[in-house]
């Protein structure tokens, strides 16, 4: 592959730097200097996946919106695709956010854009096999596959999601060369890009603006449509007249968005759409002590919990360069749908350096050691669907004393019984394809040099939380949707049961993990929860 | 077996439970400062002095005990990363710092009766392997976050990332526009 450091990109063409132009009203709240009020039809907290296709949606019908974002507005023209600015800029907590008791990594974005800004442009429609267990064991109604298609339809077209045309990277394709070895099904990833120059460099920020995030497609739309966007504003919690939702009040937080400026921001708003992400927006609703009668709030949280295995080539693989991922396997994503144990679904991830170490999950010379052979490393992840079996609970969103969220999700021994499973699976479709060492993701682990040997090492090592490194870039559920009143935390239109005017809008409606990169399940069901909200607002 | 297996599990759980607590002590009966260290945005004198010992055996192979300017850059890198992360996840950083700082803490979970400034490198080395190893998920669980910092922060260097074969990513014409595309029109 071309060394991509002798290039030189041109800026993009980042519509941002025109925003004057545009005329397009963007607040900075760390720079307020007094109390901001706002007046508008719908508020959206949050600008990721779900508040960027809401705020489109609802802007487009003529509907004044207010989208309040916590994190920073960090645009393309900025992107250096160096990883310490983007894990600081563009991520939650700076890529430091992990569960209660520290056992996995939690990546979530943190900027305009949400997730979608660092993500690495997977898109899977929800799965029907999770779309039919949601109507069928979850009390969810109107997300048949047959009612669906239209709202992915209207995404995909929006986003430009199509089948990745070009090759795989070396990374990828060791994944296809693997599956097609062992007869494993494998398939082609589709992606939401326009003029993608094949880079690599999805997480930390696209550099031209071909990722479709909503940085670059929903939210500049929403921002002609007159859309106020304000960002360093955190929601604190939410307003009410009674049982009627008014708006939300926020504070503005300082340009790194450590700490508050002290500024107070209040939006009154006919409709409040909460679309902070599946940790933050239970936890608005918890510091707001929204009505729980069941205990739903923030419970039922999922992460596709993820481990890894390295393998060392003695060809160049370059796992830092090229379309991140391009090919996946579900060849143990729906051996039971919701019985036996966990399944798991197969890609790889781009490998920074950065990135990499901190994942390595080593130290001393069999870390650096590893890592000066980067350049020939290729890397399988395997995501476990949580949510699905009985003994499958997921975690629970809660607030700290000053309010702030934490997810409690431990590693139970279902989960860690699928980790070493999938170890197992991947460590071998390495070694078939000629890996010389491999090396699962265990702080005692070693690179194993033979299939047998890793097998018997692999056997002896104990697979508890912490020493096993499991992460997450998906979190999903918490305010699942439902027709069951016991079991959901809003009906099937996304509105929050115990208050009106309320509305959840983000992969915190899931009731289960999707079982795939969550993308564009959350473009679809937002798309027409908000199409709905729109169609009715002045009804 | 049986008997033996749950009462070690009880021994875990007080063991955890007693860190915890003495973690927390260490920071109320004032051990650790909480101010950073001269130069340092987040870093307090402890943690610089448990850092300068446990950076060469975590790096090793990149970085040997005696070459300071490479361990001060890596600090220097870590303090950074540390100011770029949220209050919560400084303070659990911080309070797994008080752990391995604190004399008795330091001393029950690592081995390392002196004061880390004593410290060889065999002596970094036993103690991330106790902790590494130890049947306390907390301890396994700060070794996880201790390793996981320093890598980072050593490999955020942009010349130390270039030891793992990377080159680098495309350069990039700051705040001109437009020309979408790349100049030279190279296509990997």
């Amino acid at each position: 592959m071309t060394d991509l450091s002798t290039i030189t990109l041109g800026s993009s063409t980042d519509p941002y730097n025109d925003a004057a132009a545009r005329g397009w009203s963007i607040t900075d709240a760390s720079a307020l200097s007094s109390p901001l009020e706002l007046e508008a039809d719908v508020v959206i907290v949050g600008t990721g996946a779900g508040g960027g296709t809401a705020a489109e949606t609802l802007s487009a019908t003529g509907l004044s919106v207010v989208l309040l974002e916590a994190g920073p507005l960090k645009t393309s023209s900025k992107f250096d695709m160096q990883e310490r600015a983007a894990y600081r800029d563009l991520y939650q907590e700076g890529t430091g956010r992990g569960t209660k008791d520290g056992g996995m990594v939690i990546l979530q974005g943190r900027s305009v854009g949400g997730s979608t800004t660092v993500n690495w442009t997977t898109s899977f429609r929800t799965p029907p096999e999770t779309l039919k267990f949601w109507a069928e064991h979850m009390g969810v109604s109107g997300c048949s596959v047959e009612e669906m298609e239209p709202f992915f339809e209207h995404m995909e077209n929006r986003l430009n999601i199509h089948e990745w045309p070009e090759a795989p990277n070396p990374n990828n394709a060791m994944l296809q060369r693997a599956a097609e070895k062992l007869g494993y099904s494998w398939a082609k990833i589709h992606r939401n890009v326009r003029g993608c120059l094949n880079l690599g460099y999805c997480g930390l920020g696209c550099p031209v603006d071909a990722k479709q995030s909503m940085l670059t497609t929903t939210i500049p739309a929403a921002l002609n449509n007159k859309a106020k966007l304000v960002h360093h504003a955190r929601v604190v919690r939410i307003l009410r007249e009674g049982d009627a939702v008014v708006g939300v009040e926020a504070e503005a937080l300082t340009p790194n968005v450590r700490s508050t400026t002290g500024q107070r921001i209040t939006i009154r708003a006919t409709k409040t759409v909460l679309a902070g992400g599946a940790i933050n927006t239970p936890a608005i609703l918890l510091r707001s002590g929204a009505p729980d009668p069941h205990g739903r709030i923030g419970k039922r949280t999922f992460l596709h919990p993820t481990t890894l295995t390295m393998a060392i080539y003695d060809e160049a693989i370059d796992p830092f360069y090229g379309a991140p991922q391009s090919i996946y396997s579900d060849h143990f994503q729906w051996q039971g749908v919701h019985t036996g144990p966990i399944n798991f679904k197969l890609e790889v991830p781009p490998l920074q350096p950065a990135f990499a170490a901190g994942f390595y999950s080593a130290a001393g010379e069999e870390l650096t050691r590893s890592m000066d052979q980067l350049n020939k490393t290729q890397c399988m992840i395997a995501l476990l669907r949580d949510g699905f079996h009985e003994q499958s609970q997921g975690g629970t969103v809660e607030i700290d004393d000053r309010g702030r969220p934490l997810l409690d999700y431990p590693l139970d021994d279902y989960l860690l019984e699928g980790v070493k499973r999938a170890w197992k699976v991947m460590v071998e479709m390495q070694f078939v394809t000629g890996a010389k060492s491999v090396r699962p993701a265990h702080k005692q682990a070693r690179h194993y040099t033979s299939w047998k040997e890793a097998k018997e090492a692999m056997a002896a090592l104990e697979i508890v939380p912490h020493k096993v490194t499991v992460g997450s870039a998906h979190v999903m559920g918490g305010c699942p949707m439902g027709d069951d009143e016991a079991r959901s935390v809003t009906d099937c239109d996304g509105k929050f049961r115990h208050w009106d005017n309320l509305y959840v809008m983000d992969g915190s409606l899931f009731p289960t993990s999707i079982g795939a990169n969550p993308q564009l399940s959350i473009y679809g069901l937002v798309y027409k929860l908000s199409s709905n909200l729109a169609a009715g607002f002045r009804a | 077996m049986r008997n033996d297996r749950r009462s070690f599990l009880k021994l875990s759980a007080a063991g955890a439970a007693a860190l915890s607590a003495m973690s927390t002590g260490a920071t109320l009966s004032g051990c650790t400062s909480g101010a950073p260290a001269t130069g340092m945005k987040v870093l307090r004198p402890e943690d610089v002095e448990l850092l300068r010992a446990l950076i060469p055996a975590v790096m090793k192979g990149k970085i040997t005990p005696d070459d300071s300017a490479a361990i001060d850059q890596t600090l220097e890198s870590f303090d950074t990363l540390m100011d770029d992360l949220s209050d919560l996840v400084i303070e659990g950083v911080q309070q797994a710092f008080d752990v391995l700082s604190f004399g008795p803490t330091r001393a029950l979970t690592t081995g390392q009766w002196a004061s880390w400034s004593k410290a060889s490198l065999e002596d970094a080395e036993s103690a991330l392997g106790r902790l590494r190893d130890s049947r306390i998920g907390l301890l396994n669980a700060i070794y996880a976050a201790m390793i996981r910092l320093i890598v980072s922060a050593w490999y955020l260097i942009p010349e130390n990332a270039a030891t793992a074969g990377y080159p680098g990513p495309p350069k990039k014409v700051a705040d001109t526009r437009p020309s979408a595309g790349p100049i030279g029109g190279v296509a990997p």
